[in-house]
């Protein structure tokens, strides 16, 4: 077959191309989610010759129909449109759910595995494979495919750089990021989808390459089932559903290899509803709990201006020194009001006022494996808590954040907290994030990085999906996607999703 | 000039989102074990009973998911979070806060919608007994209608998540009203301003360079 490299946008049946109430297909291999795990399985299958359908629950959209606003964004290109929560509701957990996944509206971060969650991953979970040695390659290939590089000069915008100075008066280490971008425009505007195709996500690159390669992607098409006969898997079924949520058809693909990326969430909620998997499908979900921790400057930074992620401090990402990384992050009004508590009436409206002065620090943490997801027949269900086990890392690295904005000039520092509590000067950190209690609704979180609900493992006593991404006890299915991160990475999760998935698909490759 | 632009789904579920996931069972179970829940709800014999001047008043023009009385509560708490006058912000005038909300609202789905509703009628009529306020939240003066606030921000789960939620509306849909920005010079979309070109796909792989027998 001639490979035909495909210069702009996506070849995509979309639901408005569905004429029938049924739709019959067939595939060597059908890939459920079109984000990190799913578009670079099907690349890598479908550059070998494999037949390859990819089905996606969301829409395409292409990036000339992106806008560039977060709260219209979250509507077309989110999970449950943005709104998806744990059980408390205390966390909001941030999906895409667009063909090209969250790829498509995530921050571009890029960063390896690191060495020490690898060593957890061959210790305690049986996976020999997972050494440097062995995964290097895999990273050195995302990287070049992504243009992944670190971020220059013009690349660090004014939040950044206030940080790295107070960073320095610290003796903390500060980095500039790696991201997967090429000539970045500096729009500020990733979360939103890159308007201008420099964001190298799935959208316009493993995608377009897959389809070049004759793997055909289908939008609006969500799968709820994978079928299966006598422990070997056959298919999956589905529904297309257009945009205004109408059913369009049933769809039924018969394949004789599955590969779920539907994402950490979605994932086992199909081999739920499949009755497929072991008891540890589902469980051990992480997220990476995140605090924004905003605070007002005496002068203008302009935290939407500039690339949207900078550099970050690692000077605690080791477990032994913390387990936890801060990202100094961007962010536009309409998210503002959403993550700080300055206050009620007068007070919220200076702090809006003075929007322009504000700058924020992301906050991640090595979380435990403590979540699950559940079908309840309905609907799923995220029951994530904080654990005990972790508030104090979470708690650490608020203290860590408040500190680097105070070396770095803030006048006041928002605590993300229910009520507002704020910190002016280093004495007081200890009290106010003292009043912080382990409880339902006392922080705002935000999850970027669902993962770990599939995990990947020797024993299936303790892992859902074998060393090589097979599902225990089913031939044929497989899973790619961050469900498999059999603990949470601490840092953003992307280059190993895609690591992984490429692993996977060669494992596919050689048992075919 | 009054504008109108549409809020979404998008942004009514997030601003919902402190409910969220609070079923129907667990969230009257939350507000029954729950401090001012229990007062509230002791007090209901009188307090859902308690009438306020705006009941006989309509709700404004064009509304058509809020009932009259969420109507009400949101309008009265759009002046109470946003103070806007006297500042450079855009006024209250030219931002159809309550519309939008209305809007936000008609777009939640059926289960989240009947949440929010009884979110809602607790945070307004709690107020009768919750810090001895005596009236319904419509009917607080602004000194009070704050404290309310705080005091909701502080105190047990599921005030938390209804004072969040009151204040998520009513902010998302202010701040994401494209003529709330030039004052706090917020860029809004700038691709197109700018004439940025589009790059495209990348050019598929070389795959001389990487090499597939590196990886297998
Ligand atoms: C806002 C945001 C910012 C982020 N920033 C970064 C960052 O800077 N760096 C980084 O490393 N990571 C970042 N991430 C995380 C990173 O993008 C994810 O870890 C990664 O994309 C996960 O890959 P995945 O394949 O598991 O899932 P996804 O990429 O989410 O793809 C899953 C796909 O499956 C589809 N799907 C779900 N259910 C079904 C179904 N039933 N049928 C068919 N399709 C289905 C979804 O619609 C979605 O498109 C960010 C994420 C978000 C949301």
């Amino acid at each position: 077959m001639s490979v035909q490299a495909i210069a702009r946008g996506l070849p995509v049946v979309q639901a408005s191309d569905v004429t029938s109430a049924q739709l019959t297909l067939k595939a060597d291999v059908v890939i459920v989610g079109s984000g990190a795990g799913g578009a670079v399985t099907a690349y890598e299958l479908a550059r070998q010759g494999l037949d390859v359908l990819v089905l996606e629950a969301g829409p395409y959209v292409p990036s000339t129909a992106f806008t560039e606003d977060f709260a219209d964004s979250l509507e077309t290109l989110y999970e449950d449109h943005g709104s998806q929560s744990n059980k408390d509701g205390d966390l909001l957990i941030l999906q895409g759910r667009c063909v090209g996944g969250s790829t498509v509206v995530n921050g571009c971060v890029a960063f390896r595995t690191p060495d020490f969650i690898l060593e957890e991953w061959r210790r305690d979970f049986g996976l020999a494979e997972m050494t440097p040695a062995t995964l290097n390659p895999y990273f050195e290939r995302v990287e070049k495919h992504l243009s992944i590089s670190t971020n220059g000069p013009h690349e660090i915008a004014r939040h950044s750089q206030l940080m790295m100075a107070g960073a320095q008066k610290l003796g903390w280490s500060m980095k500039p990021f790696q991201r997967n971008v090429r000539e970045c425009a500096l729009t500020g505007h990733c979360l939103s989808g890159c308007k201008t195709d420099r964001k190298q996500s799935m959208l316009v690159t493993y995608l377009p390459w897959a389809a070049a390669h004759g793997a055909r992607i289908h939008s609006d098409t969500r799968v709820s089932r994978v079928l299966s006969d006598n422990g070997r898997v056959t298919g999956v079924e589905g529904e297309v559903i257009d945009r205004t949520g109408h059913k369009v058809a049933d769809v039924r693909v018969e394949a004789p290899r599955v590969i779920l990326a539907a994402g950490a969430v979605q994932t086992p909620v199909i081999l739920q509803r499949s009755e497929l998997g072991n008891a540890q499908v589902g469980r051990h979900f992480a997220c990476h709990p995140s605090m924004y921790v905003g605070a007002r400057y005496p002068e203008p930074v302009y935290p939407w201006r500039g690339a949207l992620l900078g550099t970050y401090v690692d000077e605690f990402m080791h477990p032994k020194d913390g387990g936890f990384v801060l990202e100094v992050g961007g962010l536009g009004v309409a998210e503002m009001c959403l993550i700080t508590e300055p206050g009620t009436g007068k007070p919220y409206i200076d702090y809006m006022q003075h929007a322009r002065f504000n700058a924020g620090i992301v906050t991640l943490i090595h979380d435990h494996n403590v979540g699950e997801i559940r079908w309840n027949g309905e609907y799923k269900t995220i029951d994530y808590r904080l654990s005990d086990q972790d508030f104090p890392s979470m708690m650490a690295a608020l203290t860590a954040a408040v500190r680097l904005h105070l070396a770095a000039g803030a006048e006041e520092v928002f605590l993300p907290a229910t009520e507002r509590l704020a910190v002016r000067r280093e004495s007081e950190i200890e009290a106010m994030v003292g009043q912080l209690r382990n409880r339902p609704q006392a922080l705002r979180m935000v999850s970027y990085h669902p993962q770990g609900s599939c995990r990947m493992g020797a024993d299936p006593a303790n892992s859902a999906v074998d060393p090589h991404g097979r599902l225990h006890g089913v031939e044929g299915l497989y899973v790619a996607d961050a469900s498999l991160l059999p603990t949470s990475l601490i840092v953003n999760p992307q280059v190993t999703v895609y690591a992984l998935a490429n692993y996977v698909a060669d494992r596919l490759l050689a048992s075919a | 000039m009054t504008r109108t632009t549409t809020p979404t789904p998008g942004a009514a579920r997030h601003a919902a989102a402190p409910v969220a996931s609070l079923s129907r069972r667990r969230f009257l179970r939350t507000t029954l074990i729950a401090g001012a829940g229990v007062a509230a709800l002791a007090g209901a014999g009188f307090a859902w009973l308690r009438r306020s001047p705006v009941d006989s008043l309509p709700p404004g023009e064009g509304i058509r998911y809020l009932t009259a009385s969420e109507y009400h509560l949101f309008q009265h708490a759009t002046a109470v979070l946003l103070p806007v006058q006297g500042t450079p912000l855009t006024p209250l005038s030219q931002v159809p806060v309550v519309q939008h909300i209305d809007h936000m609202i008609g777009l939640l789905p059926g289960h989240l919608r009947k949440q929010v509703g009884m979110g809602l009628t607790l945070f307004d009529n709690a107020a009768v007994v919750s810090g001895w306020h005596g009236r319904r939240f419509v009917d607080l003066e602004t000194a009070d209608a704050v404290q309310y606030f705080d005091d909701w921000s502080h105190g047990n789960t599921i005030q938390k998540a209804l004072a969040t939620l009151v204040k998520r509306f009513v902010y998302v849909a202010y701040w994401r009203d494209p003529a709330t920005w030039g004052p706090v010079e917020f860029d809004g979309p700038v691709s197109e301003k700018w004439g940025l070109a589009y790059l495209g796909n990348a050019p598929l792989p070389d795959q001389q360079a990487v090499s597939q027998e590196a990886v297998q």
